[in-house]
C-alpha cells in the first residue's frame, strides 16, 4: 500500500542513529581504501589523518548513542512519551534496542565497549604510521584494515545472535590476519600470521560446529531465545558439547592456557603496533562477546555450576590461564614475548570476572570494562613504548637493551613505569582498581554462593599470589631502565603522533588509577541490556 | 525395504567429516592440507546446521550456512595469501620448517 515504507517492515531508520560509531568507522574504513588507491606519491601517512578524523567521528557518534539510550525503555513507546516530557525513567530497567529482527543489541554496554575498541584503534593508528615509515613498509591499506577489524570488534559487541556472534568474530579476524603479515618482507611477521591465521580458522570451525549444536538443541540462534531454552536442555550432551566447543573458541582468541600456543609467536613476529591492537582490541572484543554469551545469557546458576556447567570450565581456565602464563613470563628476555604471556595471564584474571558474571554477581560487568579500558591504554602504552624505541634492523627488543634508558630518555622511561605498575597491578594506577573491582565482584559471588563451595574464594586467592608474582618480571624492566648503566647509543623514533599516543595513554593510566570512580560510574551504568 | 536419509544420518555424517577435519589440522605438516582440513570443518558444520533447520523447518539455519559460505571464502582467500607470503620468503609450506620463533 505504502511502497516502500511497507518493504520496510517495522524498521525505523531513527534505529540507524545506535549503529553510528558503526556505521562511521565503516564508511572511513572504506573511504581510506578508496583515498590509497588513488592516491600519488609513496607516503601514506597522510592516511593516518584521515584515519583518525573517522576514530573521532566514531567517538561523537558513540556519545550519541549513549546519551539516546539513556532516555531508551525497552518496549514502551508511551514511557518513553513520558520521559521526554520530563517523567523520571523507571529505574530497574536497563534500556536497550534490538534491532534487524533481534541480530544485533545496543544497549550502554556495547557503546562503553565502542569506547574501548575506539580507544585501542586511536592509539594503534597513531603509533602504526610512523613505525611502518622507520621499518620501510608503507601502506595505506593499513589503516582501513585497522578501521575493519574495529568495526568487526562493534559489531562482535553489539550481537545479539550467534549468527552475529560468529560474523563479528570473523570480521575481526580477517583484517588481524593480514594486520599481523602485513610487514612483507619480513619472515618473522609472515610466520606470525600464517599461525595465527591456521590457529585462528581452526577456532572458527570449532565456533561454528559449537553453533550447529546448540542451535540444533534449543532451535535458535538469537542468544535470548537460547537464554530461556538452555534451562530446559541444560543436560543435553549436544548442547554440553556446543558449549564446551564455544568455548574452546574463544579460548583461542583470548589466548587461554591450553589454546595460547599461538599466541607468543604471533605477538613476537607482528609489528609492534599490531601486536598492541591483538593485545588489547582482539581481547577486549572476545571478551564483549564472552560476557554477552555466558556471564549474561548462560548466566543460570543451574548451568554455570556443576561437573559440566560452563563455570566449572571457564574456572578452571581462569587458574591455569593466569598461572602458567605468569610463570612462562618469568623466563622471558625478549620484551615482546614477555608481554605476550603477560596479556596471556590477563585474559586468566578477565575470566574471573566472567565466572563472576555468571552466578549474577552485579558487580562484575562493571569490573570487567572497567579492567578492559584499563587493560588497554597500559597495554598500548607499554607496546607503543617498544614500538618507539626500536629503529630500522634494530628493534631492541631485549631487555638488555633497555638498561639505562632511565638516563637517557627519562620521559619514556617514566612512562614505560606507569605502564609497567599498572599491569603489576599497583597503585596509584589503573591496573590496581581494575584488578580490586574483579576481585571484589568475585567476593560478591562468593557470597551469592553462601559458603556452599569456596571455589570462588580459591579463584582469588590464587589471582593475588598470581599478580604477585607478576610484579617480578615488570620490575624487571623498571630495574634494567634505571639501576643499569646504558649498553649502547639509542635514537628512538622522533614522531610527535608516537609521543602523543604514549603521553595521552600514560596520563590516562595515572587518571583512572587516581580518580577511578568517573569511570567505574560509567561502567556501572553500561549493564547488558535484556 | 525403503531407505531414505534422516536427521541422525546426516548429523552422522557431519561429525564424521568434522572428525576428519579437526585430526587433519592437527596432525598434517603441509600448510595448505591444514587449510583444506579447516575448511572441511566448517562445511561439515555447515553441513549439520542445515540438518538441523530442515528437521526444525526453520529458515536461520539456511541463513547461518549463506553466511558462513560467504565468510569461508573470504577467509580462503586470506589464507591463501598469507601462505604465498610465506612462500615467498622460505620457500616451504611446511609446518615443521617454519620455526623462527621457538621456546
Amino acid at each position: 500500500m505504502n511502497g516502500w515504507k511497507d518493504s520496510l517492515g517495522n524498521f525505523d531508520p531513527n534505529a540507524l542513529m545506535y549503529q553510528l560509531p558503526f556505521l562511521l568507522i565503516v564508511g572511513f574504513g572504506l573511504l581510506v581504501l578508496v583515498l590509497e588507491a588513488f592516491s600519488k606519491g609513496s607516503s601514506k601517512r597522510w592516511l593516518m589523518w584521515v584515519a583518525v578524523v573517522g576514530i573521532a567521528a566514531g567517538f561523537i557518534g558513540a556519545y550519541l548513542a549513549w546519551k539516546k539510550l539513556g532516555v531508551m525503555v525497552p518496549g514502551d513507546a508511551q514511557v518513553v512519551l513520558d520521559i521526554a516530557r520530563g517523567a523520571a525513567p523507571p529505574s530497574t530497567d536497563i534500556p536497550y534496542r534490538e534491532l534487524f529482527d533481534g541480530m544485533l543489541i545496543f544497549d550502554r554496554f556495547g557503546v562503553f565497549m565502542n569506547i574501548v575498541f575506539l580507544v585501542g584503534a586511536l592509539l594503534t593508528v597513531l603509533l602504526v604510521a610512523d613505525y611502518m615509515k622507520e621499518h620501510g613498509f608503507e601502506f595505506g591499506e593499513v589503516f582501513a584494515l585497522i578501521l575493519f577489524a574495529t568495526a568487526g570488534m562493534m559489531l562482535l559487541a553489539a550481537a545479539n545472535d550467534l549468527i552475529t556472534v560468529f560474523l563479528g568474530l570473523e570480521t575481526m579476524s580477517l583484517a588481524v590476519y593480514v594486520l599481523t603479515g602485513s610487514w612483507r618482507r619480513s619472515p618473522k611477521s609472515a610466520e606470525a600470521a600464517m599461525k595465527y591465521f591456521l590457529m585462528g580458522a581452526f577456532a572458527t570451525g570449532l565456533l561454528l560446529y559449537g553453533i550447529a549444536l546448540i542451535y540444533g538443541v534449543t532451535g535458535a540462534t538469537n542468544l535470548h531465545t537460547i537464554a530461556t531454552e538452555a534451562p530446559k536442555v541444560g543436560s543435553n550432551p549436544l548442547f554440553l558439547i556446543g558449549v564446551f566447543l564455544v568455548i574452546v573458541a574463544f579460548g583461542f582468541k583470548i589466548a587461554a592456557v591450553p589454546f595460547h600456543m599461538w599466541a607468543p609467536d604471533a605477538y613476537e613476529g607482528a609489528p609492534t603496533p599490531v601486536t598492541a591492537f591483538m593485545a588489547a582490541g582482539v581481547k577486549a572484543a572476545a571478551f564483549a562477546g564472552l560476557l554477552r554469551f555466558f556471564g549474561h545469557a548462560l548466566g543460570n546458576e543451574r548451568l554455570v555450576w556443576g561437573p559440566a556447567g560452563w563455570g566449572s570450565l571457564m574456572w578452571l581456565l581462569a587458574i591455569v590461564t593466569m598461572t602458567l602464563g605468569n610463570l612462562s613470563a618469568l623466563r622471558q628476555d625478549n620484551i615482546k614475548r614477555m608481554l605476550a604471556y603477560s596479556s596471556i595471564a590477563h585474559a586468566g584474571y578477565l575470566l574471573i570476572g566472567v565466572v563472576a558474571a555468571g552466578f549474577g554477581a552485579k558487580t562484575a560487568q562493571p569490573a570487567v570494562l572497567f579492567y578492559l579500558l584499563a587493560y588497554t591504554f597500559t597495554t598500548i602504552g607499554a607496546f607503543g613504548v617498544v614500538a618507539w624505541l626500536g629503529n630500522r634492523g634494530d628493534e631492541r627488543l631485549l631487555v638488555d637493551d633497555w638498561a639505562g634508558l632511565g638516563s637517557r630518555h627519562p620521559a619514556a622511561a617514566m612512562a614505560m613505569t606507569i605502564f609497567m605498575l599498572s599491569l603489576a597491578g599497583m597503585p596509584p594506577t589503573a591496573g590496581f582498581f581494575g584488578k580490586f573491582y574483579i576481585f571484589r565482584a568475585a567476593m560478591e559471588a562468593h557470597q551469592q554462593l553462601a559458603g556452599q563451595t569456596g571455589m570462588m574464594m580459591a579463584l582469588v586467592v590464587i589471582a593475588v599470589v598470581n599478580s604477585l608474582i607478576s610484579v617480578y618480571y615488570y620490575l624487571r624492566i623498571v630495574m634494567a631502565m634505571y639501576f643499569r648503566e646504558p649498553a649502547r647509543e639509542t635514537s628512538p623514533l622522533r614522531s610527535p603522533a608516537v609521543a602523543l599516543a604514549l603521553i595521552g595513554s600514560a596520563l590516562f593510566v595515572l587518571q583512572m588509577g587516581l580518580l577511578p570512580s568517573r569511570y567505574l560510574d560509567m561502567a556501572t551504568q553500561s549493564l547488558i541490556g535484556r | 525395504m525403503s531407505f531414505f536419509i534422516s536427521l541422525p544420518h546426516t548429523l552422522a555424517l557431519g561429525a564424521i567429516l568434522f572428525t576428519i577435519g579437526i585430526i587433519g589440522a592437527l596432525i598434517r605438516k603441509n600448510a595448505l592440507i591444514v587449510l583444506m582440513s579447516i575448511e572441511l570443518m566448517l562445511n561439515a558444520a555447515n553441513l549439520t546446521v542445515l540438518a538441523f533447520a530442515r528437521a526444525r523447518h526453520d529458515n536461520t539455519g539456511h541463513t547461518l550456512a549463506f553466511i558462513v559460505i560467504a565468510v569461508a571464502a573470504a577467509e580462503a582467500a586470506v589464507g591463501l595469501a598469507v601462505l604465498v607470503g610465506i612462500f615467498r620468503t622460505r620457500r616451504t609450506s611446511s609446518l615443521d620448517e617454519i620455526t623462527m620463533m621457538k621456546q
